[in-house]
This record gives structure tokens, sequence and C-alpha cells, in this order.
């Protein structure tokens, strides 16, 4: 059990949250900005996620790789995460409009 | 802000550096090139007519590469440019087999014959796929764009001293303050266009990559379906026979419809064919988009869709700058040039960059007996071999592309400019891990690409009568561009160091100890 939180306590953990767990964050972020953007039409609504994947991306990248530990950067992106794939399912399976 | 986080973010910044520098070298250098395919393609076909276009009649042109052999239906017609002045019409097969293009002087209808080299085509593919399959090395290119982008923005962080950093340069000092020097130097001045290059670079690599992300959230997962939303529909081809009307009818229907299109690409798609489209796409003339398209039937020219992405949202607006903005499709030659000069920027910035990294951690690093260790980390290596040799190799294929003329190879000149190409970089890339003096390879390599351009002009004068002073219109600027790429060399290869210079003696570096020089020590020592 100590060997695991030293493992997702390391370096080489907050680099893989950073790389991994920052795209993972990205495409759910994406997806959900895609449904849910209120401008414009739905080819509208594509471009929006498409400009702001890369933006996500860069931004929890770095959130993460500047966490204090490896267990706080996971943390950070499962905080991102877990919003946006309940938001992301609530949408695709009973959207608003 | 705090040690600890400029601390990450410095090291952030050099292993994003380390690790797709020399991806990213590759990348921006055959960008260079490559923002000159059209101009470079122009000129290595040294039958090229320099024409001057009044009027194009594409009917015609059609009809004489039909009397060619051309019998596609479906093909792209590319009307003469201000560049090229020649019409081209082609058939791009869907397998792998090589594509059907016929070339036509629009004044007297002839059609001329193809160009042998394929120079152009090979340093734009490189700088697009890196000559991987697709869609794989055109993923490769947007991560190394994405890594230039995360590097960008760690670097504007750790460099809070700016406005100092932007006129320093401290060339009589010591080796590593003049890398850390040109370094900052470089970031600086190119900034605003290397961002823009990696960001649109970034987009244009993973766009493939993220639509079906985006299609999962808009279209369930229909990329298809996706496609046509943004690119508008399709033809369907029914095989049954309708006369397809005048292609110049179409021209000029298009003008009226949508005047300020700058037309680059016709599509036809089923000619003679009751379903067919005829598709008009080019940029747009006063706004930032190369998606600006319209399309009607073949058959009865009704106006089937209409794509301009200037009137849309600010998305829209946004992603059909992107290829204008990453390959200067605004502005004039000038501008292209000012962008050229950035990315041979950003290669020096990422050049120095892997020096640099080496240099603080194995610079100054002494064995047990007092003696410096060896200088060459096979990181260095790796990086002048693949940097230095892709510079030789892209000048050898220049020249190549006049002087094999000599031998009449046909389209083997193709494969000969391929060989030569490939073959000059590897042995590049190997040869710093056989020959050890860096330095000595450094000036080789420079002096090499040097004379490599200067035999292209004395090539392209003595085979093709073109010289310099004969000249005029884009061959004129391609070759007025060698001699200042040329000149450029020479002067680096006088200006580069022949030894690494040691710092004076221990006296003289303790009174010019810069806070800078401390900065850099408090970061090797915190890392």
């Amino acid at each position: 059990m100590n060997g695991v939180k030293e493992k997702l306590r390391s370096t080489t953990s907050r680099i893989i949250a950073a790389l991994l767990g920052g795209l993972i964050c990205t495409v759910a972020l994406t997806i959900a900005i895609t449904l849910v953007w209120p401008f414009g039409d739905t080819v509208e609504k594509i471009f929006a996620g498409g400009t702001f994947f890369f933006i996500f991306w860069a931004a929890l990248f770095y959130w993460a790789i500047l966490a204090p530990r490896g267990t706080r950067a996971w943390l950070r992106m499962l905080s991102i995460l877990i919003p946006a794939m309940a938001l992301d399912a609530m949408m695709l399976i009973a959207p608003l409009t | 802000m705090q040690q600890s986080t400029h601390k990450t973010l410095y090291n952030t910044h050099g292993w994003i550096g380390i690790i797709s520098g020399i991806l990213l070298f590759i990348v921006t250098f055959s960008g260079i090139p490559a923002l000159f395919e059209e101009e470079l393609s122009h000129w290595q076909s040294a039958n090229n007519p320099v024409l001057n276009v009044q009027q194009q009649d594409l009917d015609k042109a059609l009809l004489t590469a039909q009397a060619q052999g051309f019998d596609h239906s479906t093909f792209f017609i590319q009307p003469a440019s201000e560049v090229d002045g020649n019409i081209y019409i082609a058939h791009y097969p869907e397998d792998e087999t090589p594509a059907h293009i016929v070339k036509i002087n629009p004044n007297n209808g002839q059609v001329l014959p193809e160009a042998n080299s394929d120079m152009a085509e090979l340093l734009g593919h490189l700088h697009t796929d890196l000559h991987l399959p697709h869609p794989w090395g055109r993923y490769l290119v947007g991560f190394a764009g994405m890594a230039m982008l995360l590097a960008i923005i760690a670097g504007i962080f750790i460099h809070l001293k700016w406005r100092k950093e932007f006129v320093m340069l401290r060339p009589k000092r010591s080796w590593r303050l003049l890398l850390t020097d040109q370094h900052k130097l470089l970031g600086l001045w190119s900034l605003p266009f290397t961002l823009i290059l990696a960001f649109s670079g970034t987009i244009l690599g993973l766009l493939g990559l993220i639509s079906p992300i985006l299609a999962v959230a808009a279209f369930n997962g229909d990329v298809p379906k996706a496609t046509e939303a943004v690119l508008g529909p399709v033809a369907t081809i029914t095989q049954e026979y309708a006369p397809s009307q005048s292609i110049n009818d179409f021209v000029l229907k298009q003008r009226h419809d949508m005047p300020n299109i700058e037309m680059d690409f016709i599509f036809i798609d089923g000619l003679n064919d009751k379903g067919g489209f005829i598709k008009f796409s080019g940029n747009h003339k006063s706004k930032l988009s190369n998606l600006e398209s319209i399309t009607y039937k073949l058959a009865s020219g009704d106006q089937v869709h209409r794509g301009s992405f200037v009137e849309k949202g600010p998305f829209q607006r946004i992603f059909a700058a992107v290829t204008p903005l990453h390959y200067v499709l605004y502005g004039n030659g000038w501008l292209k040039l000012l962008y050229a000069l950035s990315a041979l920027a950003a290669c020096g910035l990422i050049v120095s960059g892997n020096m640099l990294w080496l240099e603080r951690r194995h610079g100054g690093k002494r064995n047990a007996d007092h003696t410096k260790v060896a200088k060459n980390h096979w990181l260095g290596q790796l990086t002048l071999g693949t940097c230095g040799g892709l510079v030789v190799a892209t000048t050898a294929v220049i020249a190549a592309s006049q002087v094999l003329r000599i031998f009449n190879l046909g389209h083997q000149q193709v494969q000969w400019e391929q060989a030569l190409f490939w073959g000059t970089w590897v042995g590049l890339i190997v040869l710093p891990f056989v020959y050890h003096n860096s330095f000595k390879l450094s000036h080789f390599m420079m002096r090499a690409s040097g004379l490599l351009l200067l035999v292209t002009l004395l090539a392209d004068g003595l085979i093709n009568g073109r010289w310099l002073w004969h000249s005029q219109g884009w061959v004129f600027n391609m070759q007025c561009g060698f001699l200042i790429s040329a000149l450029l060399c020479f002067y680096l290869d006088f200006k580069i160091p022949h030894v690494r210079e040691e710092k004076a003696s221990k006296s003289a570096t303790k009174n010019l100890v810069t806070t800078e020089e401390q900065d850099n020590r408090d970061l090797d020592s915190v890392a």
C-alpha cells in the first residue's frame, strides 16, 4: 500500500498525470464544451470545441505539472474529469434540446 | 513567482525541448521550403514560361487534356496563378498510384512537358507528413507543434527579464553565455511568429485526430456527416449521362455569386453525370480564410452549397484563418520572407536550446583526475547530424534538381533526387558519431550548404540559361533567396567559433559574473 502511495506521489506520476491525465481531461472537456456551447450553429459548436481543445490541453498539462506531488496532480485532473464526464453523459443521454 | 514554480517551468521547458527538439527542427526547417512550395515548384521546372495571363479558357484546356488521353470524370483544375502561369488538370487516384497531371500553357493551349524534378514536393511533404504513412506523420507533426506550444508557454514565464534580454548578446564571453543569450534573443524576437506557427501547426496536424471527438459530441460519431456539415455535400454519381455545362460559364457565375473569392482550385466530381458537382474553392480576397467555397450542379448549373467562413461565428473564423496564418496566404512576398526568417530563428532556437541543455549538464563536468570529460554526448552528435545534415541534404537536393538535368534522366530524376536527399541526410547523421570534432563538422556543413546553393545558381545559369541578372518574376526571387541563403551560411561559418571558448581565467571570470550567470547557476544548483 505504501509502495503504491509512494509511486502515486512521485515525479513520474506527476508527469503521467500531466501527459495522459491532461489529455483524457481535455477530451472530456472538449466534448462537454461542444455539447453545451450556447452560441451559433452545430458547426460553430464543433469549432469552439476544436479551438478549446488545445487551450485546455496546454492549461491542464501545466496545472498538473505544477502540482507539488503526483497525488495532487491526479486529484487536480480528477476534479476536472469527473464533472466533465458527468456532463458529457448527461448531455449525450438526455440532451437539453 | 515562487522559486519552485519557476524551477518546474524551467525544467519542463528544458525537457520538452530535449525530447522533441530534433523532431521540431525537422518540422520547422522543412517549413521554410514548404512555405515557398509553389514558388519552388515553378522554379524547378526550367521549361515553365513566364506568362502574363490575360484570360484562361478552361474548357479549351480540358479538351486539350482529353485529347492527350485524360479521360477521368473526377479531377481538379488549378487555374493559372500569379506565381505559376500554367493551368494544371490533375486526377489523384484513391489508391497509391501516381497522379495523372496535364500542364497547359493558357496563352496558346499547348501541353507542356511534365517537370522531371519533384524537389519541392519532397521538401513540402517532409514538413506536412515527415514522409511517414498518412495520417501518422501528420499526427506526429501535430504533436511536435503541441510540444513547441508548451515549450513557448513555459519559456514566456521563465524569462521574466525580457526587456533586458531583448538586446543582450555577449559574444566575447563564455560559450555557455553566448548560447544562453542567443537562445533568449532568438526566442524573444521571433515569439509572435513562433507562437502563430506552433498554434496553427498543431491545429493542422491534429485536426484529423480530434475530428472524431468533435463528431461524437455533435453528430453521434458520424465523421462524414460532420465533414459534410463543414465542407458541404459531395456528389452522388448516378451513372446517368447528362452533359455538363461550360466550365468557363461556371467561372463567370462563381465570380458573380462570390466576388470575394480568389479562386485556387476547381474540383469536378462526375463530369457529364447527372449527379455531378463542380466546386470552386479558394481564399477570401480581404479576410483571413482559405475555406471559401461554392458548389454547383454540373448538369443544371444550380447552386448546391455556399461555404463562407468569414460570415460565420468567431470559432469558424479562427479555423478558417489557420491555414492562411500558417502558410502566409495573405500579405505579400515580404511577409513570407519574414515568416521564413522567423522559422530560421526558431531553428536556431531549437539547436541552441539543445546545446545549452547539454552544456549545463556536461559542459563543466570533470573526471576524478580533474581532466575534463569528453564533450561529445550522443545527443549533441545526433542534434548536429540530424539538424546540420538536413540543411546540407536540402541544399543538395535543390542543387540536384538543376544539375541532374544534364543527364536527361526523365522521370527517373525524381528517384535520383530522393536517393541523394535521404543518402546525404543519413550519411551526415552517422558522421558525427564517427568523426568527433563537432566544431569542424559544423563548419563543414555550413560551407557545404553555402557552396551547394552557389552551385544551384551556377547550374541554373549554365544549363537553363537563367542567369540571375537575366531572370524575372518568381524565378529571380528564388535565385535571390538562394544567394542570400548561401551568404548566410558563409556568414555563420565565419561567426561560429572554431573551438569551445573556455572562460579566460578564474580571476577575470570572478569580476565578470553577472546576475544572469548567477541566475543560471542558481537554477543549475536547484536542478
